[in-house]
């Protein structure tokens, strides 16, 4: 026996994505304990989906778009102007932002890496809610941040939080000139052509900075760093070099040209930027996502508007439903948490496709986009598709697309939702082919997101106008994962755009280059496999990296690795022993412990903003799942692995 | 069963629609009741693939001149009105009646390839005037001393053979002709996809008595109504433009159909088509689509009709309706040769030049237009894709632009001038659609200059196809020279060799005059 194969008789599924049968095999067995270990997590997305904004049941939302704690400590910052969170709430979300704290002192990205930026919000958000500073677990914080460059180092948003609260000046923050805000959206120079969550940022931000804001929050200078105990380090805004310097100069003309009278251009610009927060809001009551919406609100009522104004509530219940409860790390404890989103339809599609249920249809298929959107403003193609998260009327995201469409091909076409889905599924396939860049990838949320032009410029923050790079990682997968999904409706090579999004995986993955990371390797030989022949060299490639990554015990790395890993060779149409190696890894690790499988740290990439990922613990459990149901399709290995 | 004659004026081998209606054009074209005619098909009964369905008005025209309309429409042949054009499953379908086209007769006829054939050959078999044998095919072709083909050897299905002499062998066994094979005529014959069908019993189609072609899939979908039943069921026929290399086979196309092509399919019908789909038992019918550039449509003793003598994708549903023009060309032809003086043949070469001469004309324009809309409507180009945007655009400008497409379409325009201008409309919206996006509000300049350049690109590619189609126009009939033999001269001596009771092949060949044309090296290697 290669594993033990636990004696109980396995439970049948009704799901229809599982299709587990009764069949006395390992595989199946091992389908059955994924299945057990990812029905609790469907059923909390359905009860998130179906309750309101309740906090009151624990694990009432799901928490896999829980980022890091910024957005958490942003609120509860933003709480001194907002006045909204209950102090229940409120110690929950302090609890976890200490419990989340390292030994070190510092808080950690989703990588474990100690973060500047999270650290100086944590500290802050703790010394406001009346943390002793002089504790030992504070004390690291500051020292952490010093060390690391001071607050006036951290993010933009960071300083802008600096800056409200008066702890430094608003030039050190980038002056954006309003007049861009009167720019038609063809001009490169507009905001329209910023990304989404971009746009979202800036424009309250334009509005808080010309008020300006000010916070009454507790004084946390002692982040800041001085040079010799008294003056303030000032941060640079634009990298080194001449281009920078000529930068720096202009944006300290910008400022000084404030102080003069510019007629009635930024009074026109406020005006078109509070017309813009106002069309913007979406029908879930946010703005794009937790960031956005947070500094909308804070623009609005420095602006004006009233707790109590209809906009604000709904801003606010937004937040509201986007914070759960969240296992504190090593603990059994459960706090409350602030996510980035509500529901990522992104991750949540896929899970729901692993045991879709008709009482899931309907609000997938509500969710899809039916009004025209900022995104079409460069993609010739009606409205369809999928946002990130139900009820963003106007927000495009190619990713929750492909998952929403992988859910739906899971209904059997006799099923009476079948015809909607398909509707769906063709307007969504239209949606894509339009959203290819003229590179061939294809963009996540709008056309041109991540090549912006006043990117270019040598700003400290200018990656923040953009959504990544046009040949990063996240568009490799995202171009990877689109290909696979035409390839799907009957598109081959012969079709110019599919040839042309192969022709970029080639130039941006390569053939001979061995230094692609196995996510990114196992995405585009999910591609390649339905689209090339086996001879092709991409192909051929890819094939040769995945396998040089297997080791020993037959594992590529982490369980979630190993389940893409295997994915990725049954894609490239490979039952063999390397495949067969992995799945029996696989099998004795669900043997062992299914539950594992949705305990891991797998991260889901690609996330706007500051918080570029956000953590799908079940991400394991569904490709283990998929690639173990597609092994045993393609090579009928079942019999081999039971002896 | 043998043939009675062991001299007919005419054989046509192959009993399909071509066949049956080249034969009961002959008929008619013989008042006196003179000729023998005799009709073979390999198969005993009907084919067994599905095949053409659809004919277009012209078409129809030809099927009541030659009374086959009213016993088709008795077997439950439906009356149809034109085409429906779905840009994409969402969108109002482009409504291109025939009823619009002016002159021509309004409704076309769409009827099951089964039930025609058989009412067909039960026609000519109620009226006894040709000599109908299934089960045989053409084994071999007799030439006499001049290169004109004179006779045929036919073998049934057990292996008995037996040959007959004839005036004229009339080609009509489809696009894989075996008597085209054996006259040795050089084709380009290439398999270009398959056609999958399924059949839907009372579907909802959203123009009733219409085709519906409908895209945005991998390739055209097809659902046309082919047969009404006496309760008034009618059966529609869905058909899937596969490609060549099929993704999957066996029974995975029916997942692979219901994947990529149904999702396209407007609602309803998607759920009947998927249902239809899921209860058929067994494989779905099949067959390959074929790109056949028009041979040479005659020889001395010989002539080809229907898809033998040229065929193309079958997306604009013109193929029954050039049988049939070829089934009346050549009728007109023989009812001028009906008092021929006995001795000559019913069909001389001058009256199969004048076939050729009126085939030539009309073959081009319908292929070029096969060729290219069939490209437009799969758009894997930017071009492609363009013109198939033009295409819709142009069409939805006004019923004139409707009419002008749906006259050269369904094979009632031929005029260059009106080919032409269809031409440089299509390619001018073309330009248009790709400069000026549908939804985007700003469009990149990039991308539509890249569209622009693909639409240019596929019309320049085209102009050779639009100068071809013109030219046959055009061309003065002087031009088109009479039939003459061909190269390659060995089927010649086989053919000979193997009659019963003939000289040995050698010695046979060396009693051969050269055929006007052979070259020295052709008598050589026949000697060899």
């Amino acid at each position: 026996m290669l594993h033990a194969v636990p004696p109980a008789k396995p439970t049948p599924t009704a799901s229809r994505g599982g299709r587990i049968a009764h069949r006395d095999t390992a595989v199946e067995r091992a389908l059955v304990q994924l299945d057990g270990a990812l029905a609790p997590w469907r059923e909390r997305v359905r009860t998130a989906a179906a309750d309101g904004a309740s906090l009151r049941r624990p694990e009432s939302r799901w928490l896999v778009e829980i980022p890091d704690v910024g957005p958490t400590c942003e609120v509860l910052l933003a709480d001194r102007l907002l006045f909204d969170l209950q102090p229940g709430e409120r110690e929950a979300m302090l609890a976890w932002v200490r419990a989340s704290q390292d030994d070190s002192g510092a808080w950690l990205d989703v990588h474990a890496r100690p973060d500047l930026s999270l650290t100086a919000l944590a500290y802050w958000a703790l010394a406001q809610a009346g943390d002793h500073r002089g504790s030992e677990p504070m004390l690291k914080a500051v020292r952490v941040v010093h060390a690391l460059g001071g607050a006036q180092r951290a993010n933009f948003e960071v300083r802008l939080w600096l800056a409200m609260a008066g702890l430094i000046e608003w030039t050190w923050l980038p002056a954006i000139p309003s007049e861009l805000f009167l720019l038609p959206p063809q001009v490169p120079m507009s905001p329209a052509r910023f990304s989404p969550w971009a746009r979202g940022v800036l424009t309250p931000y334009l509005l808080i900075a010309r008020a300006p804001a000010r916070l009454h929050l507790a004084d946390v200078s002692e982040l800041l760093l001085r040079r010799q105990g008294e003056t303030l380090v000032a941060p640079r805004l634009t990298r080194p070099g001449l281009a920078g310097d000529l930068l720096q100069a202009f944006d300290r003309g910008v400022k000084l040209s404030r102080k003069l009278p510019r007629g009635p251009l930024p009074q026109l610009a406020q005006r078109h930027a509070l017309r813009w927060l106002d069309a913007l809001q979406q029908d879930h009551g946010g703005w794009f996502s937790t960031r956005p919406t947070l500094l909308s609100l804070i623009a609005l009522r420095v602006m004006g508007a009233r707790t109590d104004d209809p906009r604000i509530r709904r801003g606010l219940d937004y937040l509201r439903r986007a914070r759960g409860r969240v296992p504190s790390p090593g603990t059994d404890a459960i706090h409350v948490a602030q996510g980035s989103g509500a529901q990522p339809l992104a991750i949540t599609a896929p899970l729901l496709a692993t045991g879709l249920e008709d009482r899931d249809i309907a609000p997938l298929l509500r969710a899809q986009l039916q009004d025209p959107g900022p995104w079409q403003s460069r993609a010739d193609a009606p409205a369809g598709g999928w946002p990130t998260e139900p009820g963003a009327r106007s927000h495009l995201d190619l990713d929750a697309t492909l998952g929403a469409l992988g859910a739906l091909s899971t209904l059997p076409p006799e099923h009476p939702a079948a015809a909607p889905a398909w509707a769906a599924s063709r307007r969504a396939t239209a949606v894509m082919l339009a959203m290819q860049e003229g590179s061939g990838a294809f963009a996540r949320f709008e056309r041109g997101e991540a090549d912006v032009f006043l990117q270019r410029l040598p700003w400290t923050d200018a990656d923040l106008l953009a959504y990544g790079r046009p040949d990063d990682a996240v568009h490799v997968r995202l171009t990877a994962a689109v290909l696979q999904r035409l390839a799907a409706t009957g598109l081959r090579t012969e079709d110019d755009r599919v040839q042309r999004g192969i022709d970029f995986l080639a130039r941006t993955v390569g053939c001979g280059s061995d230094d692609v990371p196995l996510p990114t390797a196992c995405a585009v030989a999910g591609a390649a496999g339905a689209l090339l022949p086996e001879d092709h060299p991409l192909r051929r490639g890819l094939e040769r990296r995945i396998r040089a990554r297997q080791r020993e015990d037959g594992s590529f790395g982490s369980l979630h690795d190993t389940t893409i890993a295997l994915g990725a060779l049954v894609d490239l149409g490979h039952a063999c022993v390397q495949a067969q190696r992995a799945a029996r890894h696989l099998l004795g690790a669900i043997d062992r412990d299914a539950e594992a499988f949705v305990r891991g740290r797998a991260t889901h990439d690609g996330g706007p903003g500051l918080s570029p990922d956000t953590l799908d613990p079940t991400s394991a459990a569904r490709h283990g799942a998929a690639a173990l149901r597609r092994y045993a399709a393609l090579a009928a290995q079942v019999t081999d692995l039971r002896s | 069963m043998k043939p009675i004659h062991a001299h007919y004026d005419v054989v046509i081998v192959g009993a399909g629609l071509a066949g049956c209606a080249t034969a009961r054009a002959l008929v008619q074209a013989d008042p006196h009741a003179t000729r023998r005619i005799l009709l073979v098909d390999r198969h005993p009964g009907v084919q067994p693939r599905f095949s053409g369905e659809w004919i277009h008005p012209r078409g129809a025209a030809v099927l009541d001149a030659l009374g086959f309309c009213e016993p088709l429409r008795k077997a439950g042949a439906v009356d149809v009105d034109g085409f429906a054009a779905f840009e994409n499953a969402d969108a109002a379908y482009v409504d291109l009646a025939y009823a619009e086209i002016e002159g021509e007769r309004p409704r076309g006829l769409s009827v099951h390839h089964k039930v025609l054939v058989r009412t067909i050959r039960g026609e000519l078999a109620r009226e006894g005037r040709v000599e109908m044998i299934e089960g045989v095919a053409a084994a071999e072709l007799r030439r006499d001393n001049t290169g004109r083909f004179c006779g045929i050897m036919l073998e049934a299905s057990d292996g008995t053979t037996f040959e007959v002499a004839c005036d004229l062998v009339i080609a009509a066994d489809g696009k894989g002709s075996t008597v085209r094979k054996l006259a040795q005529i050089p084709d380009a014959r290439e398999t270009i996809g398959f056609t999958a069908g399924v059949e839907v019993r009372n579907a909802t189609l959203p123009a009733p008595n219409y085709a519906h072609v409908m895209l945005g899939g991998w390739g055209p979908v097809l659902a046309y109504p082919i047969h009404r039943e006496p309760d008034g069921t009618i059966i529609t026929r869905i058909s899937f433009d596969l490609p060549r290399e099929l993704p999957v086979k066996g029974e995975a196309i029916k997942q692979y159909l219901l994947r990529a092509f149904v999702p396209f399919i407007p609602s309803p019908l998607s759920e009947q088509v998927a249902a239809a789909i899921l209860a058929r038992k067994g494989p779905l019918e099949m067959a390959p689509t074929v790109e056949l550039p028009a041979p040479t449509a005659v020889l001395p003793g010989l002539a080809l009709v229907g898809d033998a003598a040229g065929c193309s994708h079958p997306i604009t549903a013109s193929g029954m309706t050039m049988g049939l023009r070829d089934a009346e060309t050549l009728g007109e032809q023989a009812r001028r040769r009906a008092d021929a003086p006995a001795g000559e043949p019913w069909l001389d070469d001058e009256a199969l030049r004048r076939y050729r001469v009126e085939h030539d004309r009309y073959v081009p324009t319908r292929q070029a237009l096969a060729s290219a809309i069939y490209e437009a409507f799969r758009g894997e180009t930017e071009g492609a894709r363009a013109i198939r945007r033009a295409l819709f655009d142009y069409w939805q400008s006004g019923p004139t632009a409707r009419r002008r497409s749906m006259a050269l379409l369904s094979c009632a325009e031929r005029r260059p001038s009106v080919f032409l201008s269809e031409y440089l409309r299509t390619a001018g919206h073309a330009l248009n659609v790709s400069l000026i996006p549908k939804h985007a509000a700003h469009y990149p300049v990039a991308d539509r200059v890249r569209h622009a350049r693909g639409a240019a690109k596929l019309a320049r590619d085209k102009l050779g196809l639009v100068a071809n189609v013109v030219w046959a126009q055009l061309r003065p009939s002087w031009m088109s020279s009479s039939p003459a033999p061909m190269a390659n001269r060995g089927r010649i001596a086989v053919g000979f060799g193997r009659a019963a009771g003939l000289a040995p092949v050698t010695q046979h060949v060396a009693t051969l005059a050269p055929p006007a044309g052979a070259t020295a090296a052709d008598v050589v290697a026949v000697a060899q």
